[in-house]
């Protein structure tokens, strides 16, 4: 393989397998969340705003994934 | 003109939707591939010193905050009207919130940084979403004359040094020097095993110097997470505005006029969620510094 198709493949894999893990964190927060809400529907705001902070946390890991696959198609 | 149904509407809409597209395609044909730069393209430069389109933006963004404060606070009455009222009330949920989180006494100190903090990267990011911005190039290879401050590495990076600084500050100021900085060179347990060997304490020396060991491994591990917090500070802003901007120059190029209008709205919320995330988190390290251990002798 030559060195371009090796760029365009680790891109593909460093955004592909960055986003798994954020993924199911913010799979098990909205599911938290919810959990939360049916057990008590009057603190909505306090959680939806906790929740999308943290889920904001856990987003910001696939960022990084998604920087490093900005970099080796648009600047490597 | 006679009434139409629920679905006749949105099939009118839908119609509209493909027209405006066709019409978009045909009347503004797009070039191959957006240009797209990671690093801020310089202008000009003055003696030397390149100025940068982010740099131009940053500045327009000084400007319109400025603009704004001045004429808010021109007229100032007791029972504010007007633009004096609306700031006012965004300040107080500002300050509301602060003084939730580090109680009444420090909120008020921490206020002015955690505010401008908030207020810079959300004017950037929000301003960044105007038309003008990224699609009016000059000079030969069509540089964009303006770009959003948040996507240039350098802007956020400036900000999280000063958050890491004012950190440290109130951390030394509140807890004074020496029990600050036992935090992170906690070798006092180390030194005091090693004494107690020498006067003949084998087995207490020993277990001291074990978790003197670990105290000062802590202290390290408290210095490294300090210093990482920077850079992480720095990605989270970074590439959450970047790949907004990507995202939105892809939509413009796949589907003109249409297809980008929902991810505008996408946009204005990360600018929102991302301001608040990098004053909060200021705002959390600044409390941690200053409540004091609790010491177990």
């Amino acid at each position: 393989m030559d060195v371009e198709t090796m760029k365009v493949l680790a891109a593909a894999l460093a955004i592909g397998l960055g986003a798994q893990g954020p993924a199911i964190a913010i799979g098990i927060l909205a599911s938290g969340a919810m959990q939360a809400l049916g057990r008590n529907p009057e603190a909505r705001g306090p959680i939806m705003t906790n929740m999308i902070l943290a889920i904001a946390f856990a987003e910001a890991i696939a960022i990084y994934a998604l920087i490093v696959a900005i970099i080796l198609i648009f600047v490597a | 003109m006679a009434r139409i149904g629920l679905w006749g509407r949105i099939g009118i809409i839908i119609l509209v939707l493909f027209a405006l597209l066709i019409v978009g395609r045909l009347l503004f044909p797009l070039p191959e591939m957006p240009h797209i730069e990671l690093a801020a393209e310089g202008l000009f430069s003055i003696f030397g010193f390149p100025i940068t389109n982010t740099m131009l933006a940053a500045w327009l963004t000084i400007l319109v905050l400025g603009g704004v404060s001045y004429a808010a606070t021109r007229k100032m009455k007791i029972v504010p009207k007007g633009l004096q009222n609306i700031v006012e009330a965004l300040l107080v949920m500002l300050i509301n919130f602060v003084e939730d989180v580090a109680g009444k006494e420090y909120g008020r100190k921490f206020f002015p940084v955690i505010a401008t903090i908030f207020i810079f990267v959300i004017a950037n990011a929000w301003l960044a979403l105007l038309p003008g911005f990224m699609f009016i190039g000059i000079g030969e290879e069509q540089v964009p004359l303006l770009r959003g401050a948040n996507t240039d590495i350098n802007f956020p990076l400036a900000l999280a040094l000063v958050s890491f600084v004012f950190v440290e500050y109130w951390g030394l100021r509140s807890q004074g020097f020496f029990r600050y900085v036992r935090k992170f060179l906690n070798v006092g347990g180390l030194f005091r095993g090693i004494g107690q060997l020498f006067r003949g304490k084998i087995r207490g020396g020993l277990s001291a110097i074990l978790t003197g060991v670990i105290e000062a491994f802590t202290g390290f591990i408290e210095i490294i997470s300090e210093l990482v917090r920077i850079v992480s500070l720095t990605i989270r802003l970074f590439g959450n505005m970047t790949a907004g901007e990507l995202l939105i120059l892809m939509m413009l190029f796949l589907i003109p006029w249409v297809a980008v209008i929902p991810f505008y709205g996408l946009e204005l919320f990360i600018g929102f969620v991302q301001a608040l995330i990098f004053g909060g988190l200021t705002l959390v390290f600044l409390v941690i510094a200053v409540t004091p251990r609790e010491e177990h002798e």
